[in-house]
């Protein structure tokens, strides 16, 4: 079947298997590997993308639901070269250690400092809940997205480029 | 529908087709369990929920991937019928089909989301919400409906739904309508009494219950285990006395009084439940005990305030 959605900004079609899910989709059909793709079962939220904005488990979504929706996964995080804050506040306070589960903790982070810029440190361990660092480095996850609320222009105020 | 080519290219020399070689994705959609799933219509207007054999109504999807589903070759994905997810009407809340168990849960102001005795019934949103063992980033996919129509033991928008007396508004395959309590809609485990072609429209709950005083249980084995029981009183202004049975058993049991009974009156009407569910979340002797405890509780507690 024919799916259309936005990832990223960009307006895209693509056919695929009825029963393919999001995750594969993403990964497989448009090559956007940085989404993980871990359990499989709803657990382990690696694979979260921004649906409409909201933080959703791609594997336990269809790619045929995602349809004439607004998607955003991790490459979608840096604009213009320009990284943001969740990701410059990763760096600063070392929030990944393997970085399996790092692009689904930082969309859903980019999800809660949309809605809420001044998180406490409760707040944002409610945000990951059912997010699992295999690492076990929730400290500086918490870290990692306070130092992003501290600082809003993130990046832009360092002026540092994204490598890519 | 066709199967599509996997994906491929012409090789220029040869002219031969292509195939990249096998990922492990593709040997996970070759032998997950919807490989029988051939179509997914989006249908937005009422005209097209005519389902073939072998279609189901969509909602969420949450579930889908959890099991086999042996028979199921297409998916009418209800989602695109753009249904308000609630209503509030002079008769009181209508709840779509299609409503998210996070919509749902936000209808719990933040400041009742702590368990309080004779809390008003909007705390039973957030309460049955988070008897649903997921995060909130499913919870903002899974729907109430779907989780209704499920007919899962544990439930919990069934739990929500029967505790408050809500109607299950039913579209008909003939175009029709028609209106049945939820409590007896989810009629044992994974049965309920919507017949293929029919679509769960909406949930209506009364204004009556909403103002209730309720009060709210749940036990299981484990921190973040399914439940065992759940349990759910209400006493709406007639001082009308409605005790909830759920997710212990194979379908609702609502224990109806005319007041807040008697200790003794209590315990019989629990002792008459006799489908308490058996699996690895819990025994039925230990589900009734819980049960019965939690009743007694919620008994007390509705007396007292």
């Amino acid at each position: 079947m024919q799916i259309s959605m936005t990832v990223n900004g960009d307006e895209i079609t693509r056919e695929a298997e009825p029963r393919v899910l999001l995750v594969h989709f993403i990964r497989e059909i448009l090559g956007l590997t940085g989404t993980h793709w871990g359990c499989d079962t709803s657990n382990c939220g690696t694979c979260v993308v921004l649906m409409d904005g909201l933080p959703v488990k791609s594997c336990t979504v269809l790619a045929a639901m995602a349809d004439g929706h607004d998607i955003r996964t991790v490459e979608g995080l840096a604009t213009g070269g320009v990284l943001d804050p969740v990701q410059q506040g990763f760096m600063e306070e070392h929030g990944l250690q393997c970085g399996f589960c790092t692009p689904g903790m930082m969309l859903t982070a980019r999800a809660l400092l949309d809605r809420n810029p001044h998180p406490d440190d409760d707040q944002i361990r409610e945000a990951i809940s059912g997010q699992i660092c295999r690492c076990t480095g929730y400290a500086t996850i918490v870290r990692s997205v306070q130092w992003a609320a501290e600082h809003p222009a993130g990046a832009a105020a360092t002026g540092e480029e994204v490598n890519a | 529908m066709a199967r599509p080519d996997p994906p491929g290219w012409e090789d220029a020399d040869s002219g031969r087709k292509r195939y990249k070689p096998v990922t492990l994705m593709m040997l996970t959609l070759m032998t997950m369990d919807l490989i029988d799933v051939r179509e997914i219509r989006v249908p937005n207007a009422r005209d097209g929920l005519v389902f073939a054999p072998g279609e189901r109504p969509l909602g969420g999807g949450t579930w889908l991937f959890s099991e086999p589903q042996p028979g199921l070759t297409g998916l009418v994905d209800l989602t695109a019928l753009g249904w308000d997810p609630i209503r509030r009407t002079e008769a009181g809340l209508e709840i779509a089909a299609t409503c998210t168990i996070a919509e749902l849960a936000a209808l719990t102001p933040r400041e009742s989301r702590d368990p309080r005795p004779g809390q008003a019934a909007d705390a039973l949103f957030w309460q049955c919400a988070g008897s649903l063992l997921a995060s909130f980033k499913i919870w903002n996919v899974a729907t109430v409906g779907g989780n209704v129509a499920l007919a899962l033991p544990a439930g919990p928008m069934t739990s929500l739904a029967a505790s408050l007396d809500a109607v299950a508004v039913i579209w008909t395959a003939d175009g029709g309508e028609r209106r049945t309590p939820v409590a007896e809609l989810v009629t044992g485990v994974r049965s309920t009494g919507l017949t293929h072609g029919e679509v769960l429209r909406s949930l209506e709950i009364p204004e009556s219950s909403l103002a209730a005083r309720t009060g709210f249980r749940r036990i299981a084995l484990s921190p973040l285990g399914r439940a065992g029981t759940v349990v759910i009183g209400r006493v709406d202004s007639s001082g009308e006395t409605v005790i909830t049975v759920t997710g212990g058993t194979t379908r609702p049991h609502q224990l109806r009084f005319d007041e807040i009974p008697g200790e003794r009156a209590l315990a019989d009407a629990v002792d008459g439940i006799d489908d308490w569910y058996s699996d690895a979340h819990g025994t039925p002797d230990w589900r009734r005990a819980m049960s019965l405890l939690f009743a007694e509780q919620l008994r007390g507690e509705l007396e007292a305030t």
